[in-house]
């Protein structure tokens, strides 16, 4: 079980800002991206343009295998444009 | 309380309050630097012919704050004779004209404090990670910044 936040349009798009999905342990970034669009579908349309942050680390959506700890923290980042 | 070091400080805050120029430089300014130098990132009017309303910015705050804090330990590592480092950036509605950052260094000599607040700002845009959607009149737009190795303006 992990917190997913969202950001930006891609909280636009989900229709929300966190919540807490149940995702296997071990599961590479691709394929989590698409648990995340199988319970947010429209999130399809930003695929080409998020990343993701990992416990704070960013990883981009492939096939780097993540190791899950329950509790940990998602995010979905859209480009950036602070400053 | 011993003065005479002067430990180097970061100063770091995401607040959603109009930013203030005289407090951020008076954060950095030390009797040990001969040179403080800001950058101020303003709210412009417009944008390819349409009319700015106002900017909005939101943040993912803990890894935002986590990184900036990367940028400082960089800038250090790079121009070890920076004494201090401020960097304020606004959330939330900034109007037009109004700042949305602010980042001050202090430095014995002027190149090292110029040098890094270039090299704060330039690696904020591509590595913090903070959201600004512009308000036009009718419709609004998220902006990505070109620095942001993730987005892909060209396609």
């Amino acid at each position: 079980q992990v917190s997913v936040l969202y950001f930006a349009r891609s909280a636009e798009l989900a229709g929300l800002r966190c919540e807490t999905l149940s995702v296997p342990r071990q599961i590479t970034s691709l394929q989590l991206w698409e648990e995340i669009v199988k319970v947010h579908p429209r999130l399809a349309v930003i695929q080409d343009q998020v990343v993701f942050a990992v416990r704070q680390e960013y990883v981009l959506l492939g096939d780097q295998l993540l190791v899950l700890q329950p509790g940990d923290e998602i995010a979905i980042i859209p480009p950036i444009s602070g400053g | 309380m011993d003065d005479s070091e002067d430990v180097p400080k970061d100063f770091i805050k995401l607040k959603s309050e109009k930013l203030s120029v005289d407090e951020v430089s008076e954060l950095v300014i030390s009797p040990y630097c001969g040179a403080v130098s800001l950058f101020i990132g303003t709210t412009r009017n417009n944008f390819e012919g349409k009319k700015v309303i106002h900017l909005e910015y939101e943040a993912y705050t803990s890894m935002a704050e986590t990184e900036i804090k990367k940028i400082c330990r960089d800038v250090r590592q790079k121009w070890p004779s920076v004494q201090h480092i401020a960097v304020h950036h606004r959330l939330g509605v900034v109007p037009v004209t109004e700042a949305s950052v602010i980042i001050a260094v202090s430095s014995p000599h002027r190149a090292e404090s110029l040098e890094a607040v270039m090299y704060c700002i330039n690696t904020l845009k591509a590595s913090v990670p903070i959201w600004k959607k512009e308000i036009y009149e009718d419709e609004y737009s998220w902006k990505e910044n070109k620095e942001c190795f993730w987005a892909n303006s060209e396609k």
